[in-house]
């Protein structure tokens, strides 16, 4: 990658020059880990893992080295000696109905649990495993037989999750990654569903080979998605706010080979004014000669990005970009407007935003443009279940949005192009015209008509 | 929107006018063109997935963008994976695939009726999609004829749970690998989860989702309701004012009436009949000593107001553009449901050797999940399926490689 371009805060995963290589676990990967709680916690493997450990508190510590070289998505059981067991997939359990209900049982009774907090403390470090101090704990609970098979099963769980030491390796995946930031901290993303982001990838028309302008403020993850669906060929342009290599969160734990990354390419915001200047150290000595051979290297190096800093900007003016894509904190229409100029004809463009107004303050400045093909604005609505064996319902508690898309189709405006609908306005106005004398001439005959028989009601009444 | 391959010679004739193909030619993607009879107009777009979708011809239900974005995106479906897809349908769901997977990647779509394989067959021809391979075929009877292939399969079928352990066996057995069946009732996806539970599928999910099309709105600027307030109290002042200079009018013309009939015939008492409503206006007067004004003012603020002077019609518009601010609402009808997605992952395939201490050799990390040869949990899975059933999967699997 040449200077241009924006490094990921690591080195990368060793070995993942081979693109079919992804699915297994590197020195370097970065990795997110489910604890038994659910909780999912990023990891990076050393990039030479040695004896080194890495610690999950309470469920215990682990050598790197035994997850060097496993596939990604396993399960594992932590052992108090540092290694790992995989787990067999597990599978759903039916759970058997027996008449048991709720009707015995007293709300709110703390004496049904007699095992208390030190003497569980003293089993987990006798070294008894997780399963039989679940089954301790439920032999010594008074009311564990009343209840019913459904409020077993959640007992059982909650306490697994408290003393089981099984971890699980999540796939680098870009749906694991955006989940992961959805969970832990959505306002690094600009609170980005995964099902949203997932339609921006689709109305962008995000393909191999194809050229996308990115103004990228969600850590990263709108750029990672482009590198993702580009694998490898195309452009990636960044648009960023300064000249120093961001840092791209997302991007680093979807370990992606160099590449894929290496299509990206950073422009700052003022080298998109074509009659900006940039201003840059000198790269030659006035002399032409140089003081020692570091100074020599440096100037060379320096001359080296700005000859790749011009060549992109020429990139950038010559324009066609198939798509602009936008997820940023600034308005979105004027980055629209200054970047129109660039589009290719027929180019998607994509914008996100949390909030509803700003798409549609956006939309109403685009409507009466004739470069923007249908502005419209959806919002993505998604809904996760339970499907448990005879357990099936939607989820109790669901995310309250995934935020909004504006999309519009960048087009070449003919001004004197008429529309059908102009067309059929004018014919229907003159339609129009002559209806409206020919029903002139008749109420005019009407008129006098009712006038007369207003005179006989009248004159009615009048009797 | 209508799609067009381009044949010099051939006409486009719609109600937005005429148009000849070749006219187009050597037109960048994008451009608006005028008719030929100068009415209306057209913009020729460059085909993409989702254009498609809206325009394509329908042999059968289709599935939409929302559906098919968040599919490809549970599946971490990308360039260069290797996707099976049942049944093809109209094609919807393979064009979106096909692009994302592009060239390198490989589509293995399955259709059991045969009308619709070859018609779906000769699009992706016409589209150039070189990456899907179509089969007619019926994968629940069938299955895929493909061994450790996939890296995410999608069932939309009437009775997807046929065809779950065929696509077990389609698909890798060496990463991660996902599936996702398309039901639209409730009832089949138990069965299907029933399904996967059994084949050894975990991560069992399960989703619908949908796209809220929002319309936007110049809205005036709301008007707050103490103003409308002051207007009915100055209304009420108006009314009262009107009234009383009725009552004004009426007493002089009735006081006229009387003079001329006093001149005429003289003398007789002053009856002043409207002393009473007389103090009232004094008092009305003296307590709004500047009513009058104030109404006129009022009334000219508050378009609401019918009597306010009659403002030209565009000025009214501009005005009520100036204060106004784009709102959005949604669309007052919407699709309610498409389908639930349920989906579910396939974890390597273990072998024995369950504890990790044993394979800590530093130069031998991760050969053993390099090669996708038996391991002793796919002989097990092998030996699960019926005889005949297996010598037609590897009869399938020869044909395809041959």
């Amino acid at each position: 990658m040449d200077n241009s371009g924006p490094h990921t805060s690591s080195p990368g995963p060793q070995n993942a020059s081979n693109k079919d290589n992804r699915h297994i676990i590197h020195p370097n990967s970065q990795l997110l880990i489910r604890l038994p709680t659910k909780e999912v916690r990023n990891i990076r493997i050393d990039a030479s893992p040695g004896e080194k450990s890495i610690n999950l508190g309470k469920f215990g510590s682990l050598k790197q080295k035994y997850l060097v070289g496993q596939p990604y998505g396993l399960s594992y059981e932590v052992q108090n000696d540092k290694t790992l067991v995989i787990l067999p997939p597990r599978r759903l359990e039916e759970l058997e109905e027996t008449g048991a209900t709720n009707e015995l049982i007293v709300d709110g009774n703390e004496f049904v649990q007699p095992l208390t907090y030190t003497e569980i403390d003293a089993l987990k470090k006798s070294g008894l495993h997780a399963s039989e101090i679940i089954k301790r704990q439920i032999e010594s609970h008074a009311n564990f037989e009343l209840k019913t098979e459904y409020s077993k099963d959640k007992y059982r769980k909650r306490k697994q999750a408290k003393f089981a030491k099984e971890i699980t390796v999540l796939e680098p995946s870009l749906f694991n990654v955006t989940s992961y930031f959805f969970e832990k901290d959505p306002a690094k993303i600009m609170h980005l569903r995964i099902d949203t982001l997932g339609q921006m990838a689709n109305l962008a028309n995000l393909r191999p080979g194809g050229r996308y302008i990115v103004v990228d403020a969600v850590s990263g993850l709108l750029v990672a998605t482009a590198l993702e669906r580009l694998g490898g060929e195309g452009r990636v342009l960044y648009m960023s706010e300064s000249d120093t290599p961001p840092q791209f969160q997302a991007l680093d734990l979807l370990n992606m080979p160099e590449s894929h990354i290496s299509i990206l390419k950073q422009l700052d915001w003022a080298a998109s004014d074509e009659d900006h200047e940039p201003i840059r150290a000198p790269f030659e000595t006035d002399t032409g000669e140089y003081r020692s051979i570091g100074q020599k290297e440096r100037y060379e190096k320096r001359k080296l990005a700005l000859e790749a800093h011009a060549q992109l900007r020429e990139e950038f003016f010559a324009g066609e970009w198939d798509g602009l894509l936008i997820a940023a904190q600034y308005e979105p229409f004027s980055i629209v407007q200054r970047l129109t100029p660039y589009l290719a004809g027929s180019a998607t463009i994509t914008i996100y935003s949390p909030f509803l107004q700003i798409l549609s303050e956006a939309q109403a400045k685009m409507r009466p443009l004739p470069a923007y093909l249908s502005p419209s604005i959806t919002e993505a609505w998604l809904r996760q279940y339970q499907v448990l064996p005879g357990r099936t319902h939607p989820m109790m508690s669901m995310t309250g949005g995934g935020g909004y898309i504006l999309h519009a189709i960048h087009v070449y405006d003919d001004p004197t192009a008429s529309s059908a609908m102009a067309g059929l306005r004018q014919r229907k106005r003159q339609q129009r015209e002559r209806n409206a004398s020919r029903a002139a001439e008749k109420s005019k005959n009407k008129a006098v008509l009712e006038a007369n028989q207003d005179v006989e009601m009248l004159s009615e009444v009048d009797k | 929107m209508v799609p067009v391959t381009v044949t010099p010679g051939l006409e486009i004739n719609n109600r937005f006018g005429v148009f000849n193909h070749t006219d187009l030619i050597g037109l960048p993607y994008g451009t608006k063109v005028s008719s030929r009879n100068g009415r209306g107009f057209v913009y020729v777009l460059r085909p993409t997935p989702e254009l498609w979708t809206l325009s394509l011809p329908h042999r059968t239900q289709i599935l939409y963008i929302a559906d098919i974005a968040f599919i490809i995106s549970c599946l971490n479906i990308r360039p260069g994976s290797s996707v099976i897809e049942a049944g093809t349908g109209s094609g919807s769901f393979s064009h979106s695939v096909a692009r994302t997977i592009g060239p390198s990647g490989r589509l293995h779509s399955y259709e059991f009726h045969e009308e619709r394989a070859t018609k779906a067959r000769d699009e992706f021809a016409l589209h150039g999609m070189t990456m899907v391979e179509l089969s007619h075929r019926n994968v629940c009877q069938q299955g895929f004829a493909l061994l450790d292939e996939a890296d995410a399969v999608f069932l939309d079928l009437p009775a997807p749970w046929e065809a779950v352990p065929h696509a077990k066996l389609a698909m890798k057995k060496n990463r991660v690998t996902h599936i996702c069946c398309f039901s639209p009732c409730i009832e089949q996806v138990l069965r299907t989860v029933n399904a996967l539970n059994r084949s050894g599928f975990t991560d069992l999910t399960m989703y619908e989702t949908l796209l809220r099309p929002h319309e936007v709105h110049q809205v005036p600027k709301l008007v707050s309701i103490d103003s409308i307030v002051e207007q009915v109290k100055l209304h009420e002042i108006k009314k009262e004012q009107r009234r009383l200079q009725q009552v004004e009018a009426s007493d002089k013309k009735r006081n006229n009436l009387k003079r001329k009939r006093e001149q005429t015939e003289e003398g007789g008492p002053d009856l002043d009949l409207g002393t009473g409503d007389q103090k009232r206006r004094r008092d009305l007067d003296a307590s709004h000593p500047s009513t009058a004004v104030d109404v006129d003012s009022t009334v000219t603020k508050h378009t609401l107001d019918p009597s306010s002077p009659p403002l030209n019609h565009k000025e009214a518009r501009l005005a009520a553009l100036a204060t106004s601010t784009p709102m959005s609402k949604p669309m007052p009808e919407v699709r309610g449901h498409t389908s639930y997605l349920t989906f579910a992952t396939l974890l390597p395939a273990l072998n024995n050797e369950m504890v990790m201490e044993k394979n800590d050799d530093p130069d031998n990390v991760g050969a053993r999940w390099e090669d996708t040869e038996t391991t002793d949990a796919f002989d097990q899975l092998l030996a699960s399926i019926p005889e005949d059933e297996l010598d037609r999967v590897l009869a399938g699997q020869a044909l395809a490689d041959g």
